[in-house]
């Protein structure tokens, strides 16, 4: 059985038991007042009687008298058995306010019988016709003495059973009263348990109702709790069940459309590198070619020096158009970023002083391509070009055990924290002079994304005294998804 | 507000729960005092005081020392009797008693042929002792037991000792009576004859009358047109005493008069306080009562056989007007 038929089946049996209680006193009491009815009634139904019997039996006695028939000898023997009758049950009527009265009615009784007796006596054993007439005279005045008797005990009767009667009657008054103040009584508690009954059933319903609102207004993070142990309890239960697991569903969508966003965002990014890529690519050949016509003229003039710086220069473009889209090994890296130190001590002379301390043994880390040139340009064109004095530039490449560390140090005047801290969070900055015009917060997403774990790359700058970027570099890549999803794209 | 709408709906239901809980109370309380049910007469003596005069001062003083006397022996007493000297429904009483079959009765005694014949055939015909009390009937007519009372001769004696010492030995003395010449009246006669016939000089005048009102005012006024020169005046039944008094008030002053009486008729004692009757004999209901009583009691249980023929006399006093308070 259910719990909430349970309940209902329970009010409806307190009511009930309730209702028979009540029904059981009263048809009790109503059958103990109709026994006392009966009982005072039957008193007086005997007392009657014996004034009856007595009367009865002396006409009777008359009639025999007159006519001395054995029909009617029989008629009177009949009459004083009833009236000896009557007597028997007269006598249980006693009690200690009528034992004097009924004492002297029960002898009156005898005396009637003894003096009919008598008178049946001498009128057929003496044939005293007087004797007997006087006998029967008396047995007239005696019946005339039972019948005040009569009237003499139910007076008594009245008397001694007045307080009594009184009593049934307040009883009746009282019983009365009694169904009034149980009837208030009853009502009022049946509508205090009825409210509380009906409560315990609808208040969990409210409850989830409550719930499936804030479920429909897209609130998944609510409990739903409801305390009864009934089947609402049970809803309440799976409801919660379901919230969790939506919850949780649309959890996994947002993470799922935060990652989607993220591809988007690299895309976009990529999208704009190859653009500025293309649009530095008017005519490559064209100028590669003329780059090297001019690099031959400038060898066979004699300027070797000028040459190489050309040769340099065009590797350099080739490689900036070839290599963004692809992982590129550190070797390759290196390479290109020597090339552009040439070029650049070619500007600034003894004013630029790279060192460099390279662990051939990881130069086959796979990277990004186009990652440490914009960082060097960056040391450069903040270290070096505006200082009359010139800098220093140090790249190093450490072997660690699962990464491979490189650090790009100058003696510049270090970057604000401010900028530090936007680098760090990708911000877009306006890119001042880069000759791939690739700024160094692309670096750092690119590099984020091509190993699917943020602390690639960390700043460290000392305003005045210089920057030290340190890109830690893991030999194996953590998200190949990457490079697969640039080949689709 | 919730606590307030608690302890306001748990007030209502105490207050419920108690009206309920009290008429219920009410209506199932069944301890009314019924008599206690007896399956058997119980084994006392059911014993009856019968007399003419009902709820008089005097009887009631007996029928008190007969009740009292019944409770210290455990008997049934009952009174009956007669409102106002209802012989004839005193004698049905009487009647009923004996058919009745009692263990006793107590009548006050009637000088009349059927009591005589009810006491003495009736009663003897259902074995029932018979005990007269304050008023005495001839052993020898009614085959009473005894006489429990006062002593009539020596009352009537004290009474005509007390007005000869009044009046003086000389002087008109009318006394009057029921006509009916109950016993105890000729014996209180010849009590009060018995003194004054010592003095030559006292005459004596002897009137009757009927005990109707009228027939007394009438008789005490022929009397005294008779004998103007009336002292005094002896109403020798009780019972003609008031209108008698009034008699005399209608033609004389009461004052001068020496009126005297006994105490056994309802108005005799507020007129000795009112000063209208100069004396009166006092006689002693109660001890009656109670001696009427123990002795059926003692008879009943054969503890005094027999009983006294003569009867049992009571004290009696004379009361003057000046005693009383």
């Amino acid at each position: 059985m259910t719990s909430i038929q349970k309940k209902i089946w329970l009010l409806a049996s307190v009511v009930l038991s309730i209702m028979a209680a009540i029904w059981i006193a009263l048809t009790y009491y109503n059958q103990k007042s109709q026994d006392q009815y009966n009982d005072i009634l039957q008193r007086y139904l005997r007392m009657n009687e014996v004034t009856i019997a007595s009367q009865q039996l002396v006409a009777a006695l008359n009639n025999y008298l007159r006519s001395p028939t054995p029909k009617q000898m029989e008629e009177l023997q009949a009459r004083e058995d009833t009236l000896r009758q009557t007597k028997f049950e007269v006598q249980s009527l006693r009690n200690t306010d009528n034992d004097f009265e009924l004492s002297n009615y029960v002898h009156l009784i005898d005396s009637l019988v003894g003096t009919t007796d008598r008178s049946l006596l001498l009128f057929q054993e003496e044939k005293d016709a007087e004797a007997s007439g006087k006998a029967f005279s008396e047995a007239t005045r005696i019946a005339m003495y039972i019948s005040e008797m009569t009237l003499t005990l139910i007076d008594k009767e009245l008397n001694t059973y007045d307080r009594f009667y009184r009593g049934i009657i307040e009883q009746s008054e009282a019983l009365k009263r009694l169904g009034m103040w149980l009837l208030l009584l009853i009502t009022f508690l049946l509508a205090l348990f009825t409210y509380w009954f009906s409560l315990s059933i609808t208040r969990p319903v409210l409850t989830l109702i409550q719930a499936a609102k804030e479920l429909s207004r897209g609130r998944f993070d609510l409990k739903i709790e409801v305390a009864s142990n009934d089947e609402i309890s049970f809803l309440a239960k799976m409801f919660d069940r379901m919230r969790i697991n939506i919850n949780n569903l649309i959890v996994e969508i947002q993470e799922k459309a935060q990652l989607e966003k993220e591809l988007q965002q690299s895309k976009l990014l990529l999208q704009e590198s190859q653009l500025r890529s293309l649009q530095s690519q008017i005519n490559p050949h064209f100028l590669f070619n003329t780059l090297d016509t001019i690099s031959k003229k400038a060898y066979l003039e004699g300027s070797e020096e000028t040459s190489d710086l050309l040769v340099n220069v065009a590797d350099l473009l080739r490689y900036n158009l070839k290599r963004l889209d692809r992982s590129v090994t550190l070797y390759d890296e290196v390479r290109v970023l020597r090339q552009y130190i040439e070029i650049q001590m070619a500007r600034f002379s003894e004013r630029l002083q790279f060192y460099t301390e390279i662990d051939e043994s990881c130069l086959h880390v796979q990277m990004p391509g186009l990652t440490l040139q914009p960082i060097v340009e960056n040391a450069v064109i903040h270290s070096i070009e505006p200082r009359e004095e010139g800098g220093v530039i140090w790249f190093r490449v450490i072997d660690g055990p699962d990464r491979v560390t490189l650090e790009i140090e100058d003696d510049g005047p270090g970057i604000a924290d401010h900028k530090v801290r936007g680098i760090m969070e990708e911000h877009t900055f306006e890119t001042e002079g880069h000759s791939t015009g690739i700024g160094f917060s692309n670096v750092v997403k690119r590099l984020r994304l091509f190993y699917g774990i943020p602390d690639v790359l960390d700043i460290e700058s000392v305003a005045g005294s210089g920057t030290k970027i340190v890109l830690k570099l893991p030999k194996i890549r953590g998200s190949e998804a990457y490079v697969q999803d640039l080949d689709r794209g | 507000m919730r606590k307030t709408a608690m302890i306001v709906l748990g007030l209502i239901a105490v207050v419920l729960c108690y009206f309920t809980f009290v008429s219920a109370g009410e209506a199932f309380r069944a301890d009314w005092p019924l008599p206690r049910a007896l399956d058997e007469q119980q084994a006392r003596y059911r014993l009856l005081l019968i007399t003419q005069e009902l709820e008089t001062p005097f009887w009631n003083k007996v029928g008190d020392g007969a009740l009292e006397q019944a409770k210290k022996v455990d008997a049934n007493l009952q009174v009956w009797g007669s409102y106002g000297r209802n012989e004839d429904d005193f004698l049905k009483k009487i009647e009923i008693a004996i058919t009745s079959k009692v263990d006793g009765i107590i009548v006050q005694g009637l000088d009349t042929a059927e009591f005589k014949e009810l006491t003495k055939i009736q009663a003897g015909l259902y074995g029932i002792p018979v005990i007269t009390v304050a008023n005495d009937v001839p052993m020898q007519e009614s085959l009473r037991r005894t006489y429990v009372g006062s002593d009539h001769y020596s009352a009537g004696r004290m009474i005509g000792r007390e007005l000869a010492a009044d009046m003086g030995p000389a002087g008109t003395v009318v006394l009057i009576g029921d006509s009916r010449q109950q016993y105890y009246q000729k014996q209180r006669l010849d009590g009060i004859q018995n003194v004054l016939k010592n003095y030559p000089d006292i005459v004596t005048v002897y009137a009757e009358t009927a005990d109707a009102r009228e027939s007394v005012i009438a008789a005490a006024g022929d009397v005294m047109n008779r004998f103007p020169d009336t002292d005094a005046f002896i109403a020798v039944n009780a019972n003609i005493v008031e209108a008698l008094v009034q008699a005399i008030g209608k033609r004389f002053q009461i004052k001068p008069y020496h009126i005297y009486s006994f105490d056994d008729s309802p108005e005799s004692l507020s007129l000795l306080k009112e000063g209208k009757l100069d004396g009166m004999i006092e006689q002693s209901p109660e001890v009656m009562g109670r001696l009427s009583v123990d002795l059926m009691v003692k008879w009943l249980n054969g503890e005094t056989i027999p009983l006294d023929m003569n009867g049992y006399y009571t004290d009696i006093h004379m009361l003057k007007a000046m005693d009383a308070p």
